[in-house]
């Protein structure tokens, strides 16, 4: 389905220098800097996964997505998506993905949505009885019908990224592409996207790439993980092997409504509040029942909790300290 | 086929949607530049002939205000300003977006352009139809009339492909419009747009006749004011310019699309 192998991507920039005399001196001189955004990548998607692009900003997932799609060329190295080359963008293929970028909107702005949609059916040949289908199923699942009729510029942002979903799935796609499909929104819109994207998944099956830094998205919709840094591939697997990734030991946290001794925890990495009423320990699932009952017994526990999102505790280390990845 | 007409259409009815949304823009768009050329060269050619007898190079004030007239109206059937929209769709980025449908970028300004081109050519018509109730023009032969007009739709589509070309360069520069603005001026003065061509040295008439600028404004007016001796010459310039035109954007476009890096998205 997709396939990449030592896939390179360079962007060539220029420095130029402060002020009016660098701008000059740019004129005959530039200073041209080249960025390896993705270096020697490998990967093989099977149809009907949905894969999580994971890793900081600028380290090469946005570059993957828009050679995958064909609006970037790459340097060196080959791409392969649905047995086409991307960058030959010949109709065909372009028929048979779908993509939706978070901080860019594919509607027509000054038009409402359903000229858009209309305009997107004879792009893709639709015919009126799927069309009218597509557009009744999706708007009922994403609770956008009264919005269809609306001029997208007066949408909100969360509105306007459901039907942003609804237009690209509207030709179903064998792939959708999803870059950080819930950007800026708000938490019941990101919820919304999620599950239409998961009970649409269920029902077509499309392969789906998706980035996001929202790791909630990520936790929800993942099966498998890619991790970029840097552009080169640091991980790749699934989404629990990710989370065991720094050790598979669980982070629990309590609340206690007295102080309680700090020696009981003292061999679990214990990180306390500084009223000291609060402490978060690390530990291994073998030892997480027994302990936890231990501690409900013998201290004041107003509440505890168990790490509900590893895989964003994993993320914010491995961006902060990249060199575990190196002592794997 | 029928599939593809109707993305065409679409694709059409779209920006017209999108032009009817701000209409006052658009009506000034077209008309504002227009006009204020038209205003301008008028007022300078009444200061320059002394009284109704004088005559400059053949002209007499009634024939040059005619000949000015019907250069607006060329104008206002020829010169689209699709070129904005092109370029900054470049610049900004949204090209994504026809990367990915299965409708090229091409196709899509160039239905955008024949949708421009159809209300210009609307307001064109209200603009003529004023011009001859006000006297200031008459139709001389209705044949050659539409003959102009024709021609005129033609002259359209050449300043379609040059304003491509120019859209195309923001794979390189960060702003177009100067070398829009430039060549413009360029073109304006050198089609017999400002200066009626003989009016020119003779050596300089001389050149321009192998050059495509006479065919898109001297040409025409001369159709409309009752001459067709430049007819079949303008439109084998216009055709060899075009043909030329859509060489170049074709490797201009495989070139640009190889250097877009859709930064920022």
């Amino acid at each position: 389905m997709i396939k990449t192998q030592q896939l390179v991507k360079n962007f060539v920039s220029y420095k130029k220098k402060p002020g009016i005399m660098g701008s000059i001196e740019s004129l005959w001189k530039r200073e041209a800097v080249t960025k390896n955004a993705v270096e020697r990548f490998d990967l093989e998607i099977p149809s009907g996964q949905i894969v999580g692009l994971l890793g900081p900003n600028g380290a090469g997932k946005t570059t993957l997505m828009k050679m995958f799609t064909g609006i970037i060329v790459p340097s060196s190295g080959e791409v392969e998506v649905l047995g086409h080359k991307p960058f030959d963008r010949d109709k065909d293929f372009r028929r048979k993905i779908a993509l939706v970028m978070g901080q860019k909107s594919q509607l027509w702005w000054d038009i409402p949505a359903m000229d858009s949609l209309h305009l997107i059916k004879a792009y893709y040949e639709i015919s009126d009885a799927d069309f009218k289908e597509r557009v009744e199923l999706m708007a009922e699942l994403l609770n956008v019908e009264e919005l269809l009729h609306i001029h997208v510029r007066r949408l909100s942002l969360g509105e306007r990224m459901k039907l942003e979903l609804m237009a690209s799935l509207l030709h179903k796609p064998e792939i959708l592409f999803l870059d950080e499909p819930t950007i800026g929104l708000d938490l019941i819109a990101q919820d919304a996207i999620r599950d239409f994207i998961k009970s649409y998944h269920a029902k077509y099956k499309p392969t789906v790439i998706l980035t996001s830094h929202y790791m909630q998205d990520v936790q929800a919709l993942c099966s498998r993980l890619v991790l970029i840094m840097g552009g080169k591939k640091s991980f790749d697997g699934p989404i629990g092997e990710f989370e065991r990734l720094l050790g598979s030991d669980k982070i629990v946290s309590f609340n206690f409504s007295s102080e309680p001794s700090r020696d009981f925890f003292n061999a679990f990495q214990p990180k306390w509040s500084d009223n000291g009423l609060q402490v978060e320990i690390a530990i291994s699932k073998e030892e997480l029942c027994p302990f936890c009952a231990k501690v409900l017994e013998q201290f004041e526990v107003s509440d505890f909790q168990t790490e509900k999102l590893p895989i964003e505790r994993i993320m914010k280390e491995l961006m902060m300290r990249p060199e575990l990845l190196n002592d794997r | 086929m029928i599939a593809n007409l109707n993305k065409w259409f679409q694709t059409m009815q779209i920006s017209w949607t999108t032009l009817m949304a701000y209409r006052l823009n658009f009506a000034l768009l077209v008309l504002g530049p227009a006009l204020v050329f038209y205003f301008v060269k008028v007022s300078l050619w009444q200061t320059l002939y002394i009284d109704d007898t004088t005559v400059l190079q053949g002209f007499n004030l009634k024939e040059m205000l005619h000949y000015q007239s019907w250069s607006l109206v060329i104008v206002l059937l020829a010169q689209s300003s699709n070129g904005v929209n092109l370029s900054e769709d470049i610049r900004l980025g949204r090209i994504s977006k026809y990367m990915v449908y299965p409708f090229n970028f091409w196709e899509f300004h160039t239905a955008s352009f024949l949708s421009f081109q159809s209300l210009q050519f609307f307001i064109a018509g209200i603009c003529l139809a004023l011009l001859l109730f006000l006297d200031v023009l008459i139709i001389e032969n209705l044949n050659y009339f539409f003959i102009g007009v024709l021609y005129s739709l033609l002259v359209g589509l050449f300043w379609f492909s040059v304003q491509y070309f120019t859209g195309l360069m923001a794979f390189w520069l960060d702003e177009t419009w100067t070398m829009r603005a430039v060549f413009q001026i360029i073109v304006n003065f050198l089609s017999g747009a400002v200066i009626p061509l003989p009016f020119f040295p003779e050596w300089a008439q001389k050149v321009l006749v192998y050059t495509p600028f006479p065919s898109l404004t001297y040409t025409p007016i001369r159709i409309f004011m009752g001459d067709l001796s430049g007819l079949y010459q303008g439109l084998l310039t216009l055709f060899i310019s075009m043909l030329f035109m859509i060489v170049i954007n074709t490797l201009v476009w495989k070139k640009g699309v190889r250097l877009f890096s859709a930064a920022g998205m």
